[in-house]
């Protein structure tokens, strides 16, 4: 977003407060999300609710196209619209919410430094899994990714997504790592993350933060999904306290609203940890 | 010895009936020779028609188109038909130019009665190829048109076009053959990605296509049976679009089989003085695949008098009809849409009807209907060349656009397309571009406007190929 955009929404955003019918829009849960939107829908989900900002999930099979950014997942405020977890933080913090007011300036440079971590690890990772590792792209990635369309249309959009990620994954580097070389990048990255967790309950001791609610929505997305070896839940597995924290915010912040907040809401998460 | 040169045939009517023998002093120019001989009133027979000029172009298919000239039995006859011929073969396509000579016969089987019709041909290159850039509102552009004409020597044509933009790119490739000796009868090949901005609902989209379809005449009507695959890309224009307008982003395939029927007597397409138009348009999606179903109707009828004073009325009635099939709605791409200076004037460009927050949606059912009264200038300026291009008219137009709950019988519809009537009136003037197009230049005033309708009232500026 521009900075003149930018501007505006807050704007407009500090007159209005938090509607009730605010929505998230992601693909749909059971036959067509992957692993990488998952992740960012959960991380939305799990920020709002840190912010208990209601918000009601709706299943769209083009979330994707409808998204402004063109990435899932995206939220229907009032009159705006806002994609992605970066601007929706902002966006939200115009309304006068926020998770990381009470961080000092180097506290919140760590944050970002970790956030971009994990978008650049995590997420790298998982967009790589999903479209060139050719076995989870043949059984999971191409039937979920052309759910909703008809032949032919179903191979272009598939090939048409392949090959722009594929030349994403050329431009950063990574179009000639292996899956072995990616697999230990998310260690590394989890071993980072775990390491600065320690023995605190969240990242920033206390009190959640942005950070937590992205690396809970990649990592309990890792955990629960069912790819087609479980490397990639053996690398998180190892580190016993991601898994608590996952476990951690799981229970506090999406089974105990369960008598609050409908069952879909629940439903929409997907699993729950083992 | 005479030669005639039938060139200068060619403003003789098509049809006339009878040709009076003081036309053809002027029409016929019998080159002044040793031996006059008088053919006019005399039978004569047609022994040879000669090609010059013919490279690629296969003997059958022009056999086919001269074979009417060897029925002549006089020389007024030989003129007409050779005059047909020539008309023939321009259609095809195939030639550059063509020039009819005839004569008399002359060798050893030579008949005294005996005629000789030689048609000087130059067949079009191989291949043909344009160039254009064009500049619109914000965007420029570069089109790159290639063709080849008679690409098998039957009068098939292959087309290219590629146009390349600094904010879109299309391009169509066609393929046309039609049957020797029945250029009517043919059928295409077409391939394409067009892409269209609609700012009326904040919409654009972009189609990749293929297409095939026959056209034939039956009677004095013509069909065209038509197959269309489309994947269609639907996004919103700008961040702005209404919620609407973003719920129907995404992609979508559209195969559907399509029929249109048209019965054209109208002596020109653009600004008629006589004749009338029906047009009936079918097309069922859904059933051959793709995963937008329906089943969409519509027509276009035009009558046209020509009254006192070289004036002429004109009314026209158009309608519509999309049922979506199974339960899915009907596409945003899918439904009609109406108002503008094309259809019904003193409205803004296609907003009339169900919108949100200013995107206009479209709807499932329309009818519009036009009454024009066009005369020519006052005063008549130009009269006889430049002033001929253009026309004054006055007109009232009336239309309706809405969704039906088909739940609801037919009685409950027509009074649905009843109320809210749209309606308009005012004057103008029309300007004929060539035979395909018109522009206009009017000054509306719009009634029965409803909330939600974008008015022009005023002058409005028109443009197009298709009016009410």
């Amino acid at each position: 977003m521009s900075l003149v955009t930018d501007a505006f929404v807050s704007q407009i955003a500090a007159v209005e407060p938090w509607p009730e019918n605010a929505a998230l829009y992601q693909p749909l849960k059971s036959e067509q999300v992957l692993l990488s939107d998952n992740a960012s829908c959960l991380a939305v989900q799990a920020f709002l609710k840190m912010c208990n900002l209601p918000v009601q999930v709706v299943c769209r099979a083009n979330a994707e196209y409808m998204s402004p950014s063109g990435k899932v997942p995206f939220i229907h405020v009032g009159n705006q619209v806002i994609s992605e977890l970066g601007p929706i933080v902002q966006f939200v913090k115009a309304k006068g919410h926020s998770l990381s007011d009470g961080l000092d300036e180097v506290q919140r440079a760590e944050m970002k430094a970790y956030m971009e971590l994990v978008n650049n690890m995590l997420l790298t990772a998982e967009l790589y899994i999903q479209w060139c590792d050719e076995a989870t792209l043949e059984e999971i990635t191409q039937p979920r990714y052309s759910f909703p369309y008809s032949w032919p249309l179903n191979y272009f959009l598939v090939f048409q997504r392949k090959w722009e990620i594929k030349r994403k994954m050329k431009a950063i580097g990574w179009a000639t790592k292996t899956l072995e070389q990616v697999f230990e990048d998310v260690d590394q990255c989890c071993q980072a993350l775990s390491q600065r967790l320690g023995t605190q309950p969240y990242f920033f001791n206390k009190q959640p933060t942005e950070l937590d609610a992205l690396v809970f929505g990649h990592l309990f997305t890792i955990l629960t999904t069912q790819l087609t070896n479980d490397e990639l839940q053996e690398k998180v597995k190892n580190y016993s306290n991601l898994i608590a924290f996952c476990r951690r915010i799981e229970q506090h912040y999406f089974e105990d609203h369960d008598s609050s907040i409908s069952s879909s809401t629940k439903l929409s998460k997907g699993p729950t940890l083992p | 010895m005479g030669t005639v040169h039938a060139r200068s045939l060619d403003p003789l009517p098509m049809n006339g009936p009878d040709f009076g023998s003081h036309d053809d002093a002027d029409l016929v120019e019998v080159e002044p020779q040793k031996k006059q001989e008088i053919l006019e009133n005399k039978d004569v027979v047609v022994q040879r028609v000669h090609f010059e000029g013919l490279g690629r172009t296969k003997d059958d298919l022009i056999a086919h188109e001269i074979g009417q000239v060897f029925k002549a039995k006089n020389l007024i006859e030989v003129m007409r038909k050779s005059h047909e011929a020539r008309e023939k073969l321009l259609r095809l396509g195939v030639f550059r130019n063509v020039e009819v000579l005839i004569d008399t016969c002359e060798g050893e089987d030579a008949l005294p009665n005996g005629l000789d019709v030689t048609f000087e041909v130059t067949e079009l290159r191989r291949l043909t190829g344009s160039y254009n850039t064009m500049v619109g509102n914000n965007e420029g552009s570069m089109v790159l048109g290639l063709k080849l004409p008679n690409l098998f020597g039957r009068a098939e044509k292959m087309t290219f076009q590629f146009s390349y933009g600094t904010k879109e790119t299309s391009y169509g490739l066609s393929f046309f053959k039609p049957q020797v000796g029945n250029f009517e009868r043919n059928f295409s090949v077409n391939l394409y990605k067009v892409t269209g901005q609609f700012p009326w609902s904040s919409l654009r989209e972009t189609d990749r296509g293929v297409s095939a379809e026959i056209n034939f005449p039956i009677w004095k009507t013509s069909h065209t049976l038509k197959w269309e695959g489309v994947w269609r890309e639907l996004g919103c224009l700008a961040r702005t679009a209404s919620f609407a307008i973003r719920e129907e982003s995404g992609h979508t395939l559209k195969s559907s089989l399509s029929h249109t029927m048209v019965i054209d007597s109208r002596n020109t397409s653009i600004l008629p003085k006589r004749g009338a138009l029906l047009k009936i348009n079918q097309e069922l999606a859904g059933y051959t695949g793709g995963d937008v179903s329906f089943l969409k109707e519509d027509f276009e009828l035009q009558l046209n008098k020509q009254l006192a004073w070289d004036s002429v009325l004109s009314t026209s009635l158009w309608g519509g009809m999309l049922v979506p099939i199974g339960d899915k709605p009907s596409s945003i791409a899918d439904r009609f849409y109406l108002g503008g200076p094309t259809s019904v004037r003193g409205f803004s460009m296609y907003s009339i009807g169900p919108q949100s927050e200013g995107d206009y949606l479209g709807g499932e059912a329309y009818w519009a209907g036009g009454m024009h009264l066009y005369t020519p200038l006052p005063f008549r300026p130009g009269r006889g060349g430049f002033g001929d291009l253009f026309r004054t008219h006055f007109f009232l137009n009336a239309g309706n656009l809405c969704n039906l709950n088909y739940g609801e019988g037919p009685r409950a519809h027509l009074r649905r397309l009843a109320e809210c009537i749209r309606w308009s009136y005012g004057a103008g003037i029309v300007l004929r571009l060539g035979n395909i197009a018109r522009l206009e230049l009017n000054y509306c005033i719009p009634m029965g406007v409803q909330s939600g309708d974008r008015i022009c009232d005023g002058v409005q500026f028109g443009a197009g190929i298709r009016f009410l």
